[in-house]
């Protein structure tokens, strides 16, 4: 369990340059382009172990997104084979399922469920998840729209760390919140790193990546530019 | 489908549950809303356009084409915009993502569920016999959910990827709305015109309704059985393609 597998992997997705049927007819009677054909990632294949902590970097528009979301199996590649080998759990978008009406408990749940978690094992950690979101219990049946974007954020975190994951995406989650709260989200991956869990990490904070990953994987133009050691791949990456 | 009948529940009462918070009237809203349109209508159709001679009371008549009218409008106009609404979901977890259009459209058979009650009083009210082949609205509803389950995953889909079919869609829901006897029945229309009703599902719908719980009868089963068959085709085919676009949802949300 928590083992990745790429194998030639290319993604193409067309970019549509018209979001509504009305600029569509106009762009055709004007013989603008309408789509285009990117190709996003470019023969991609690397295997990932369990427990590894890999770094994914690179400049924006080099496919790292693309590769997370194939991961995260939101999108399917156009060819080659993804292998994906245990539970995933993102995170990254903390608070993507919650709805601002809800109150913190109907949150918890509700984002848990969407994370793949069962109800019954919510019921069981509701208030571990509490403790550890550091709201108070006061709070915990305000509607979330009136919560503070710390708050928020931290509820979210709370509910996202009580998935079991065998495979752990993490998606610049780090560059949002104050000190304390990216101590204690660091800590936490520490944790989960110690469980053997796998660790997929984006960031545009090398030395995070340095810190905590003992892999990367250099994207450029959507290719496999470099797969091994953190040192040797950073610098290769400054350097370009 | 069973792994995923919790996270069905949750965002079906998240549906629910937000929009009531959302008013103080809440469930008021739900079951007057309908009740005031049929109460306008009445008095325009009955009183001053003269539609009589349909063998029940016009407001009761009405009401029996409404609401399921209502139900499927609705439904087409939230299942629009369940993809595009939840981009953010879309984008980082999987799931499948009928889920998404299936509790809106739960969240819909709720508000349908509510307006009822008004329903049945009213026939009470008027004094309509309650007899056994009123059963046979389940059925029909059934398919009508069916068919709207279709026709949404298909439209949201779509919506996904040109933004503004939601507008287009609503204009075709207004012509739709005067080729389906809601106000009318069916008599009024010139024969020679009468095979529209026999193609679009939502008049074999409000007809077999109307047949059910006023006529004491059967319901017309051939009609209804286009009505079949142009649902589970719909539904079959919207599946498959709903399916088939799934995979680029994050690529384009």
């Amino acid at each position: 369990m928590g083992e990745i597998e790429f194998s030639n992997v290319d993604k193409y997705f067309y970019l549509q340059h018209q979001k509504t049927i009305k600029e569509l007819v106009a762009a055709i009677f004007h013989q603008k382009k309408t789509l285009e054909r990117v190709h996003a990632l470019k023969n991609v294949s690397f295997k990932i172990k369990k427990g590894e902590s890999v770094g994914i970097i690179g400049k924006n528009g080099a496919g790292k997104s693309t590769l997370l979301k194939l991961m995260a199996g939101v999108s399917s590649p156009t060819s080659g084979s993804i292998k994906i080998n245990g539970r995933i759990s993102p995170l990254i978008e903390l608070g993507a399922g919650f709805h601002p009406e809800l109150n913190g408990k109907e949150n918890i749940f509700l984002n848990g469920v969407i994370l793949g978690m069962e109800e019954k094992f919510l019921i069981d950690k509701f208030q571990e998840i509490v403790d550890f979101s550091e709201i108070d219990m006061k709070f915990i049946y305000t509607p979330v729209k009136y919560y503070s974007s710390g708050m928020y954020m931290r509820l979210a975190f709370a509910v996202a760390v009580f998935t079991q994951p065998d495979i752990l995406l993490v998606d610049e989650i780090l560059a949002v919140g104050d000190t304390a709260f990216q101590a204690k989200c660091i800590k936490k991956m520490e944790e989960f790193k110690k469980q053997a869990v796998t660790t997929i990490f984006v960031s545009h904070s090398l030395e995070t990546v340095k810190q905590f990953c003992n892999r990367v994987i250099y994207l450029k133009e959507g290719k496999v530019e470099f797969d091994g050691e953190v040192n040797e791949g950073i610098n290769l990456y400054i350097k370009s | 489908m069973l792994r995923y009948y919790s996270l069905l529940k949750k965002l079906t009462l998240r549906e629910i549950k937000a929009r009531y918070k959302q008013s103080f009237l809440g469930f008021f809203w739900i079951i007057l809303n309908p009740l005031f349109q049929m109460i306008i209508m009445s008095f325009i159709f009955s009183k001053i356009m003269k539609m009589t001679g349909i063998g029940v009371p016009y407001p009761i008549y009405l009401y029996a084409g409404l609401l399921p009218w209502l139900f499927f409008a609705n439904s087409i106009a939230s299942a629009m915009g369940a993809l595009t609404n939840n981009s953010s979901l879309i984008k980082k977890i999987y799931f499948p993502r009928e889920i998404l259009i299936l509790s809106t459209l739960l969240a819909k058979v709720f508000d349908f569920s509510l307006a009822i009650i008004i329903f049945v009083l009213l026939m009470i009210f008027f004094k309509i016999p309650f007899t056994f082949y009123m059963l046979f609205f389940l059925p029909i509803f059934l398919l009508q959910f069916i068919f709207t389950y279709g026709l949404s995953l298909l439209l949201s889909a779509l919506n996904l990827f040109y933004r503004d079919i939601q507008y287009l869609f609503d204009l075709i829901m207004t012509l739709w709305f005067y080729v389906t006897p809601v106000i009318y029945s069916t008599e009024f229309f010139p024969a020679e015109y009468r095979y529209i009703f026999k193609i679009n599902p939502m008049s074999v719908f409000i007809n077999a309704y109307r047949q059910v719980l006023f006529n004491g009868t059967y319901p017309n089963w051939e009609s209804l059985g286009i009505g079949f068959f142009i649902s589970m085709g719909l539904y079959l085919i919207a599946y498959k393609v709903f399916k088939k676009l799934e995979g680029m949802f994050a690529d384009v949300v």
